[in-house]
């Protein structure tokens, strides 16, 4: 039998995955470096298409398309990995604790997500920025609450499984704390599923930034892909690299999450991976 | 004065036969209209927001119409005289007009619009109608305005867009602002109203009964209304839409559009609207209350860039606050020049006079501009003006907000720095300029009106004398003085007038015939 | 099981179900008087400025002058006989404008979900049926492609495409304005309306059927009654068919029930793209022009549809798995 990593790091899928992750991570890591001037900054002729003095050409006002990219990648994975880590956060604490106390306790916090779960979740992440106004912190706030209460169910229904086997009832019996069970027993055994949802949670949450923008709704000051598709969207005819570049950024990058993320599944259960 | 009031009358008589007989012009055919946003509702005595006027202008008529110099032509009503002292306007009115529910329309609608709907209801009409104190209806075809001032601009607002007259026996019973017409409008003009499918389209038939013989030549008016814009532009290449104006459709498209045989593009007929960008500043906020900031703000805006690449060349560098389209009736007038070649020299030396010298990092000091929430040129308008004030050492950053959010921090909290805006001159300077920086419209909650709360004793004189004046070459004069001294404190930065492009398929003709475009009732249109 | 007992168990499930659905409006309304701004601000500035006494005038007749709680309170009371209330910018009451969208929101999300359901579990039977072939690798890369796209991409370039390049389609609407058909000749205009929306949106939701079904076969298939079937001799292709597969749609069947839930809400993006005049617009609209009476008249809605969805859910669940006991 292969270990966890074997398992994961040989997948040839995970592999492509991690390269454009990787690969995106560096980028968005060194955009200062790779492309040192403000990403606003008005460098050149509109509409120069690619492949001329502005390797990914320029856009509608005459920025940079690379310059963009680069800076857009920094604003893009910060705000999907935030937003996700709140999510999962709130939604393991919430999950947790439902899932470990039971009863009434149980009742109000699962009615609680319910509630959040009656709203259709992109209008929520709508209504939520009317309310806060578009900025980077508050896109992260909108994304994470209108994505917590599938992690909630997950963790709940794992806590409730490992809740009542041995190791978890042998502690109680010998006297540890409720939070000492839970952080040292229960949660551990919940970090499989919690690990895959959270990978997909990024991915989706890349997903509603860019949407949001694509209404107008994005973060003014910040270069991100979202922001470039939605700055683009009107020259879809006119000035195709405008909404493609970013796009196929975006897909790229959606795609290795999944696959990560789905190699993260296989190699967490080998039963299923090995059939 | 007397000179004027013959020359009015006189007109009245020559434009009798504005409406001649109809040439080959060949009836039926459904005119598909696009408009954007959907109106809220179709009741344009209650509120003037853009879109509804699109589809009621060609439900309700008005006493007066008018041509593209904006001098009026007749309406509902068949002549009218304006008395020596400006304080008596008598209209005769037409016979044998009827509303679309077959009852006859008399002075007695005029008397009730006027003084129960418009007066007190109407957005602007509180301020049209503000002199005016009663409407005496000695008969069934005569309405007389008495007013307490000369009121010259009010002559200039009486179309079925500004002014739609209803019938009282509809709209007077019941409370007018909750009425079930609201959206089901009843008028005496060539389109009867039929269905209102909300989302989708309202649908405008014939009006067979007409005053106007053999008008209208189309059997319907389809409005739709399309979200996106890049599909309202499929829809007008694909010939499923016929028409559509005041940025329906994407500027960078418009270009593509007017490529095709059968697209034809005019930017005519927004004279009587008059559209103006500008900066709004706060001049009660440090640094903005400082002349020279605002002043080397206005010489850092880069004019040429924003009209060739944010509007795609729509639009003309404004030079004050009134309209070049005012030119023809004399009230226009140009102010200081702020696109000079030097420009960012001079706005860097004001800056520095002002004590706002560059500091290490190259930046003079921070400030937080706001974006009209009304689509994406205007983000792209910020982004350029924060580029161009980058120049010459100020950081602005740029918040976006939705339309209540803006109007509530803009008019009612004054909590910004500067923020993007766009307003109509509409049919005279006292409607649509004044509001701008006169002190009497510094009112907190108003929205559209003085946000900027800067004003001068001078500058209030001068617009107090022109609104009663009622010979325009004096008024022009006035006028003239007043842009002078505006464009000197720049409160409000006057960027540039849009010239909206209306993108009209070749099969129809005539669609646009006045100065009110398509907010206009199409009765001479016909399909070839 | 018996029709009484089913009965029963729906009564209680949708007694349960009150006191949320209350908390749910009690909690919008408070939610959405967070917002800044309100009605009145929003209709003067789309009348293009208006006076001050204008605009106390419409917030007294909002009776938006009075405190939030006595507001709420109105509300509530009203909500009891199903009065939604009044839209006060559309000038017509609330419960009228949510009926007229809902029929296009249910035609265009029914047809959304059978589109994309079929497909989906087909993709992912397929998938799990080639695990681990290049078949399956190309299946899954294809669905995440179809996710990751964005959908107004899609839908703009389906309009180019067939809309425009070929002229088979209508760019967008429901039914042709011009024509104003009737009879069986509207339903089949509506019918040629529908098609580039569903396809665009089932894009979207294709991607996830299409993974759950494949993780669900490959689950099911390792369960310990396959392998006795297989002992039993029981031939591969009726394992798959009567047992395998009928398990494994459980959960996409889950999945599907809480996203058309959620789809009634519309989808923003594709509504105004094909200019379907969905909930979805409505809702966005209602929103940016703080018209609180029909947003949370949508909300409502949506709130009821999701609950009622959840038990038609756990019906189905009992349908199809008979090992599973209501109660």
């Amino acid at each position: 039998m292969k270990t966890f990593w074997q398992r994961f790091l040989l997948n040839p899928r995970v592999i492509i995955g991690l390269i454009w992750l990787g690969a995106v991570v560096l980028v968005a890591l060194l955009a200062d470096v790779l492309a040192p001037r403000d990403p606003f900054a008005i460098v050149g002729v509109p509409f120069a298409p690619p492949g001329g003095a502005h390797w990914l050409g320029t856009d509608s006002l005459g920025r940079d398309v690379l310059a963009g990219l680069a800076h857009g990648a920094r604003t893009t994975l910060l705000i999907a990995v935030l937003s996700t880590l709140a999510a999962v956060a709130f939604g393991t604490l919430v999950g947790a604790i439902a899932g470990y106390y039971g009863g009434l306790i149980d009742d109000i916090l699962m009615r609680a997500t319910e509630f959040f779960q009656t709203i259709p979740s992109f209008l929520f992440a709508i209504v939520l920025i009317a309310i806060l106004s578009s900025s980077a912190m508050n896109l992260v706030i909108a994304i994470s609450v209108v994505s917590w209460p599938p992690i909630t169910r997950v963790v709940r229904a794992e806590v409730l499984s490992v809740k009542s086997r041995e190791f978890v009832q042998a502690a109680v019996v010998a006297g540890q704390r409720d939070h000492a069970i839970l952080v040292s027993q229960v949660l551990p055994n919940t970090l499989s599923p919690l690990i895959v949802t959270g990978s997909l949670l990024v991915a989706t949450a890349i997903l509603i930034e860019s949407a949001l923008s694509f209404l107008g709704l994005g973060a003014p000051n910040q270069m991100s892909w979202g922001f470039m598709i939605g700055a683009g969207r009107s020259f879809l005819r006119d000035a195709w690299w405008l909404v493609t570049i970013p796009g196929v950024a975006i897909l790229l990058t959606v795609l290795s999450i999944n696959l990560i993320g789905e190699g993260l599944n296989d190699a967490l259960n080998p039963r299923l991976a090995e059939l | 004065m007397r000179a004027l009031t013959k020359s009015l009358i006189l007109m009245a008589a020559a434009i009798t036969m504005a409406c001649g007989p109809a040439h080959a012009q060949k009836s039926g055919g459904t005119l598909v209209q696009i408009t954007q946003p959907e109106p809220p509702n179709l009741a344009p005595y209650i509120s003037t927001s853009g879109p509804i006027g699109q589809v009621t202008a060609k439900v309700f008529d008005g006493l007066l119409e008018y041509d593209f110099d904006l001098k009026p032509k007749l309406g509902l009503a068949e002549s009218f005289t304006v008395s020596p002292d400006g304080k008596t306007v008598t209209f005769k009115l037409r016979r044998g007009v009827t509303f679309h529910d077959g009852k006859p329309f008399t002075s007695a609608d005029v008397q009730f619009t006027i003084m129960d709907v418009l007066k007190t209801n109407h957005p602007r009409g509180i301020a049209t109608f503000k002199e005016v104190t009663a409407v005496e209806t000695p008969d069934e075809t005569t309405a007389i305005f008495k007013l307490a001032n000369p009121a010259p601009y009010m002559m200039a607002a009486l179309s079925g867009y500004e002014s739609p007259i209803l019938p009282k026996h509809v709209y007077g019973v019941g409370d007018i602002k909750t009425h079930p017409n609201a959206n089901a409008p009843v008028g005496t003009g060539p389109f009867k109203f039929v269905e209102w499918r909300r989302g989708e389209f309202v649908r405008l038939d014939r009006n067979t009964t007409y005053w106007r013989q053999g008008r209208p030549f189309l059997d319907r008016i389809v409005v739709r209304f399309i979200a996106d814009a890049s599909t309202r532009t499929a829809a007008l290449e694909k010939g499923e839409a016929h028409i559509a104006g005041f940025g329906a459709v994407p500027y960078n498209d418009v270009r593509k559009l007017s490529a095709l045989p059968s697209v034809e593009v005019t930017t005519k007929g927004y004279e009587m609207i008059s559209p103006l960008v500008e900066m709004v500043i706060n001049t009660k906020k440090a640094p903005f209350d400082n002349v020279k900031v605002r002043q080397a703000i206005n010489y850092a805006l880069d004019r040429k860039f924003v009209i060739d690449n944010v509007w795609f060349g729509f639009g003309k560098a404004a030079v004050g606050p009134i309209s070049s389209n005012f030119e023809p009736s004399g009230l226009f007038g140009a102010g200081v020049d702020f696109t000079v070649p030097d420009r960012i020299e001079r706005a860097n030396k004001l800056l520095d006079e002002a004590g706002f010298p560059r500091k290490a990092d190259g930046t003079r000091f921070e400030m937080v501009h706001d974006i009209t929430p009304y689509g994406e040129e205007w983000q792209r308008f910020g982004e350029a003006v924060q580029q161009a004030l980058a120049a010459v050492g100020i950081k602005a950053t740029l918040r976006y907000e939705d339309v209540a959010k803006w109007l509530k921090r803009i008019y009612t909290d004054y909590d910004y720095d500067m923020s993007s805006n766009f307003l109509y001159n509409l049919a005279d300077p006292v409607l649509g300029v004044h509001r701008g920086f006169h002190s009497d419209r510094i009112k907190k909650g108003t929205v559209f009106v003085n946000g900027s709360q800067w004003s001068s004793p001078e500058t209030d004189a001068l617009m107090d004398k022109a609104t009663t004046e009622a010979d325009a070459a004096k008024r022009g004069a006035l006028y003239r003085e007043l842009v002078t001294k505006v464009t000197e404190a720049s409160p409000v930065i006057y960027v540039h007038e849009l010239k909206f492009p209306t993108i009209i398929n070749k099969q129809y003709k005539n669609l646009i015939d006045s100065p009110l475009g398509i907010y206009g009732n199409y009765a001479n249109a016909y399909r070839e | 099981m018996g029709g009484a007992a089913l009965g029963r168990y729906i009564v209680r499930r949708l007694l349960q179900t009150l006191p949320v659905v209350l908390g749910v409006v009690i909690l919008n309304f408070l939610l959405l008087q967070l917002a800044p701004g309100d009605l009145a601000t929003v209709l003067a500035g789309e009348a293009g400025g208006a006076p001050k006494e204008y605009i106390d005038q419409l917030r007294q007749r909002f009776g938006q002058d009075q405190p939030v709680l006595v507001q709420l309170f109105h509300y509530l009371r009203n909500l009891v006989v199903l009065d939604l209330g009044y839209s006060f910018r559309q000038s017509a009451p609330v419960l009228d404008l949510l009926l007229a969208r809902l029929w296009p929101t249910l035609l265009l999300m029914g047809s959304t979900l059978l589109l994309s359901l079929s497909l989906g579990v087909g993709m992912g039977l397929l998938a799990a049926l080639w695990v681990r072939t290049w078949k399956d690798h190309l299946i899954s890369v294809a669905a995440i492609i179809f996710y990751a796209t964005p959908l107004f991409w899609i839908g703009l370039m389906l309009i180019l495409v067939f809309s425009i390049k070929f002229g088979w389609f209508p760019t967008s609407g429901m039914e042709d304005v011009v024509a104003f058909n009737v009879g069986f000749a509207r339903v089949v205009d509506i019918a040629h309306h529908l098609v580039l929306p569903t396809i665009t949106l089932s894009m979207f939701y294709l991607a996830l059927y299409a993974r759950l079904m494949r993780a669900s076969m490959l689950e099911q298939r390792g369960l310990d009654y396959v392998t006795t079937a297989r002992a039993k001799g029981i031939p591969e292709r009726t394992i798959v068919t009567r047992h395998v597969f009928r398990n494994a749609l459980l959960p996409v069947v889950t999945m599907a029930g809480i996203q058309f839930g959620s789809l009634l809400g519309g989808s923003v993006v594709v509504e105004s793209v094909f200019a379907w005049p969905g909930l979805g617009q409505l809702a966005y609209q209602s929103l940016f022009a703080r018209d609180f009476n029909l947003l949370l008249g949508i909300f409502f809605l949506s709130a009821c549809l999701v609950v009622i969805v959840n038990l038609v859910v756990d019906i189905v669940y009992v349908l199809l798995d008979p090992r599973i006991r209501i109660g």
